[in-house]
């Protein structure tokens, strides 16, 4: 990390890297061939077929510019250096996991046979993905305790409107059946949860009770009891929440709610506090999502893409989206049988590749498009296969061992933790799962965004800012396991600088940041007039 | 494996420093801990093993020569895309909360929108949705918020899956799907162009329709190739433009992740979903990047939000802005023309062999067929030669899809394989 130091350098003019719009007209690298060429030259056979379209349809200018190669190459390479990725720095910002993505996943995921396999393509020539998506549910069964996934959310965001949507159905079909009692319109959400939650609740019309923070920064439970009637069809909680701590009263919250007939969803986008230490099944969930962008190591990509993947108890396996992969041992695979799998059936057993799972010869991979009770769709196709690939990937480098990702999760931010609590605040003394919140409200309002900027001096990406909502100056900090002693020291040291900073020189940090592409940015201009576009006559 | 940095001697120190003896010490609170003492899951691998275990199972996948599409097109992706987009200063970043260092990203978001809009012929686009089929779902609720009304009509052949997320994401919200019908409470209606059968339409009769009855003309496009030949939505009427960006630069990737879009009319800027990148200035006067209008986002009004969308696609969207910066209008244009010139020409020579071509339109690189036989069979004798020959749409009907990556030799390849069973049978 660099010395921050006193640097105010405003940026050189000739830095700022021009629009691509703003690049001269090239000549393009021919990446595809043009059909009429490729025909004369090749087909003898050839058959004149009209390129004319009709004239109410077609195109007349087409306002997207020709550049060089060169030009390009360049451009996005002084985009990227521009900015700031896990390679780079330590990035602790806080809800989001940002551990080192393992370079082996991004080679795994662009191997012919996964990248270049087309949805519709028939199903037998996709064994091997659907055995990875298979295979993948059982490792997350054995990592939450839930009997069923889907794979098919693109996000976390995206699963909990399922789990949302299956809460409705579950209590639609209940009072259909039992033709009593009424519909239940409520979630519970307690006050530090991420965003998502009630916005996803709202999607789907629920109205939202929120549940205030004791003093332990768990979930006030005289305030649970209180709320918890036979309107509410969920409760959405996250665990460890979004404090970094554990609720420890979990298994009475779960028991209060089962007995109330309310279903519990867990936000498992802190899944990385405890992998193979504790099962969300046994916590009392019916219902979690994983983000495997955050705990299961897969690019985050400058904000996608992600997976979220939902799991639940049986009972609500058949309301999950369509089409869920299953497995069929070989009286089946013979049915399914094409010729063509016929002709390579010999393939494997010739091979001289060593295979570890060498046991499942016999095993046929299908898609499962019966609804039962589905929700249906969230999206085209199975899922975001290219970011499950990169999680099955990550859990088998792990396997058996996976518990000292969280233990070492767990560890760095104590460790952290230990560092900083003598000059930052801390609104609950505690020993924290995989993240902390500190509050810099001592250093006065907008210190924390202040902070924030300044770390970027420091060569660190900052915390999560002003997240949780219940803490004044938030400072949410996930060092996640893959940062060493070293580097946890030296962000103490930036922070512990900072906060000196803020006594002996405030206008330094208030003014910050100093030696970045650019300086501090407007968002209000921003906002105010709006510019979200090149258009040809901008320049 | 594993990619824990710290060794035993430094978490010595670090426990001394906490205050605790042990890691166990450390997660004791975490209950009820999991009872048996090792995990059910298989042994770790070493780097080696991962990989060889890795291509041991893609043997269970076969590529083909796909002359199928419904939703996902096999375009040739420039080698130059991969080494840009795998740079872990773009790979491994989030959502750029703090512009300052993330120039990078939002420079590339705001070309992205720049490009969207250019293609699609509207004013502003969101910086990606998750893929074009919940990019459909977000218009209809995007609609409905605007109007006030509950109606989503669908005014043509949409693809069916898209169909299906429509109809989660109305139930949820719950609003009423109507096919083809337009009443005085219609919010929106739904177009699909090209639509799935390959049709090609000018629809400025569905946005007239629309505006009639103060509802807004939703055009979705899934293959966007087509808007380098074919009239953009802008030009019709069309109030918002959705779609699936997976036809620039990203891969077939068994469904995803692909790459939704929305860009809109000026009007509706305050009830666009997702992230969207804006120009602004430094301190001192510099040009500059961030992320804009987030009074609309989750994170900040939370149930009042246009969406819960937090994560998007942003990757997916920077590999799309390469592509379209490396291919270039000239070669958007090839691509189009090559993807259209070879499934008029393969829709030609199958006719000649009795397939029934059933597009009541001019089509664009997919058209339907009846087939004079079995398409169970047909599909099987092309897969004997590595061709996957398009999707079945109920009983001896294909949706056969042609791209620039259909050579000649393939489309020989794929008449001689019909054709010889035709003389046989």
């Amino acid at each position: 990390m660099s010395n921050a130091d006193d640097q105010v350098g405003a940026r050189a003019e000739g830095e700022m890297e021009k629009l691509l719009f703003d690049y001269p007209e090239g000549c393009i690298t021919e990446h595809v061939p043009s059909s009429s060429l490729d025909r004369s030259i090749n087909d003898s056979n050839y058959v004149d077929v009209q390129i004319e379209i009709p004239d109410n349809i077609k195109r007349k200018i087409l306002p997207i510019p020709n550049l060089s190669e060169i030009d390009v190459v360049r451009h996005f390479t002084k985009l990227s250096r521009m900015n700031f990725g896990i390679d780079v720095g330590p990035y602790p910002l806080g809800s989001c996991t940002m551990k080192y993505n393992p370079k082996i996943n991004e080679d795994i995921a662009r191997l012919e046979a996964y990248v270049n396999l087309h949805p519709n393509s028939p199903e037998h020539s996709q064994q091997g993905s659907l055995r990875l998506m298979y295979e993948l549910e059982q490792y997350l069964k054995v990592l939450t305790g839930m009997d069923d996934f889907s794979l098919q959310a693109a996000a976390g965001s995206q699963s909990e409107l399922i789990g949302a949507m299956i809460a409705k159905a579950f209590y639609k079909e209940k009072e259909n059946n039992e033709g009593k009692g009424k519909k239940r319109t409520k979630i519970i959400i307690p006050d530090s949860a991420h965003g998502t939650n009630p916005a996803t609740a709202a999607m789907c019309k629920f109205e939202i009770v929120s549940i205030p923070t004791n003093s332990h920064g768990n979930i006030d439970l005289g305030k649970f009891k209180d709320s918890l009637n036979s309107d509410v069809a969920l409760v959405m909680l996250t665990n460890p929440n979004t404090l970094g701590l554990f609720e420890q009263d979990i298994l009475q919250i779960s028991d209060l709610a089962h007995s109330n007939g309310t279903l519990m969803y867990c936000d498992g986008a802190n899944m990385n506090a405890f992998l193979g230490i504790t099962r969300p099944r046994d916590q009392g969930f019916d219902m979690i999502h994983l983000n495997l962008h955050k705990t299961f190591s897969t690019p985050h990509g400058g904000g996608g893409p992600g997976a979220g993947v939902l799991g639940v108890k049986s009972f609500l396996a058949d309301y999950l989206p369509v089409p869920r992969v299953r497995v069929t041992k070989s009286p089946l695979k013979q049915s399914r049988n094409t010729p063509d799998r016929e002709k390579n059936s010999g393939a494997n057993n010739n091979s001289d590749d060593y295979d570890y799972d060498n046991n499942d010869d016999f095993n046929y991979y299908f898609l499962d498009f019966t609804k039962r009770k589905s929700i249906g769709k969230v999206r085209c196709f199975y899922g975001n296969f290219g970011m499950l690939l990169r999680a099955y990937s990550y859990i088998r480098a792990y396997g058996s061992n996976i518990r000292r990702v969280s233990e070492n999760a767990v560890l760095n931010a104590n460790y952290l933790l230990s560092l900083l609590k003598d000059v930052y605040e801390l609104p609950y003394d505690r020993i924290c799962a995989h993240e902390f919140v500190l509050s810099s409200r001592k250093f006065g309002q907008r210190s924390a965004l202040n902070i924030a900027k300044r770390l970027l001096d420091y060569g660190v990406h900052p915390p999560t800012i002003y997240f949780p909502l219940i803490v004044p100056e938030a400072l949410m900090i996930e060092p996640t396991e893959t940062e060493s002693k070293e580097s946890l020291d030296s962000f103490a040291s930036a922070l512990l600088n900072i906060a000196k900073e803020l006594r002996e020189k405030p206008d330094l940090v208030s003014s910050a940041p100093h030696n970045t592409p650019v300086r501090r940015l407007d968002e209000v201009l921003a906002a105010r007039k709006p510019n979200l576009r090149w258009s040809p006559s901008s320049t | 494996m594993n990619y824990v940095p710290t060794t035993k001697k430094d978490e010595k120190i670090m426990l001394e420093r906490i205050g605790v003896k042990s890691v166990e010490e450390l997660v004791d609170s975490f209950r009820p801990m999991i009872s048996n003492e090792r995990l059910d899951l298989p042994p770790a691998l070493t780097e080696m093993q991962l990989m060889q275990h890795m291509r041991n199972i893609s043997k269970g996948n076969k590529i083909m020569r796909y002359f199928v599409g419904a939703g996902s097109y096999n375009h040739y992706i420039p080698s130059a895309l991969n080494h840009l987009v795998t740079r872990g200063e773009f790979l491994t970043g989030y959502t750029p909360y703090q512009a300052e260092i993330n120039q990078g990203t939002l420079q590339a978001m705001y070309e992205f929108q720049s490009f969207i809009c250019l293609l699609t012929g509207m004013d502003v686009s969101n910086a990606s949705l998750y893929d074009g089929a919940s990019a459909l779902a977000e218009a209809a609720l995007m609609s409905a918020s605007y109007t006030g009304r509950k109606q989503i009509s669908v005014g043509n052949n949409i693809h069916p899956q898209y169909i299906e997320v429509l109809k989660t994401y109305c139930e949820a919200a719950d609003l009423e799907i109507t096919m083809n019908q337009v009443t005085q409470e219609t919010a929106c209606i739904l177009t699909q162009n090209p639509d799935f059968y390959g049709n090609v339409e000018n629809l400025s009769y569905i946005s007239e329709r629309a505006h009639k009855v103060g509802a807004l003309s939703v055009t979705c496009v899934v293959e966007p190739t087509s808007l380098a030949i074919i009239e953009p939505p802008g030009n019709y009427g069309a109030d918002i433009v959705v779609g699936e960006g997976q036809s620039f630069g990203i891969p077939l990737n068994f469904g995803g992740p692909y790459l939704g879009f929305l860009a809109v009319r000026s009007y509706l800027l305050k009830k666009i979903p997702g992230r969207i990148c804006g120009m602004t200035n430094d301190s001192v006067g510099n040009r500059g990047f961030v992320l804009t209008l987030q009074a609309r986002e989750q994170h900040i009004r939370r149930e009042r939000a246009t969406s819960n969308i937090t994560t998007n696609v942003a990757l997916n969207a920077l590999a799309a802005t390469v592509y379209l910066a490396l291919m270039g209008r000239s070669g958007l244009i090839r691509v189009a023309e090559d993807s259209y010139r070879n499934a008029h020409l393969l829709q030609s020579k199958l006719s000649a062999l009795g397939f029934q071509t059933l597009n009541n339109l001019q089509f664009y690189n997919e058209f339907l067929v009846k087939t004079p036989k079995s398409s169970k069979k047909i599909l099987a004798d092309l897969a004997r030669q590595g061709i996957c020959g398009g999707l079945e749409i109920g009983d001896n009907r294909l949706l056969i899809c042609c791209t620039e990556m259909n050579t000649s030799q393939d489309i020989d390849d794929f008449v001689s394989a019909v054709a010889e069973k035709e003389q046989t049978a």
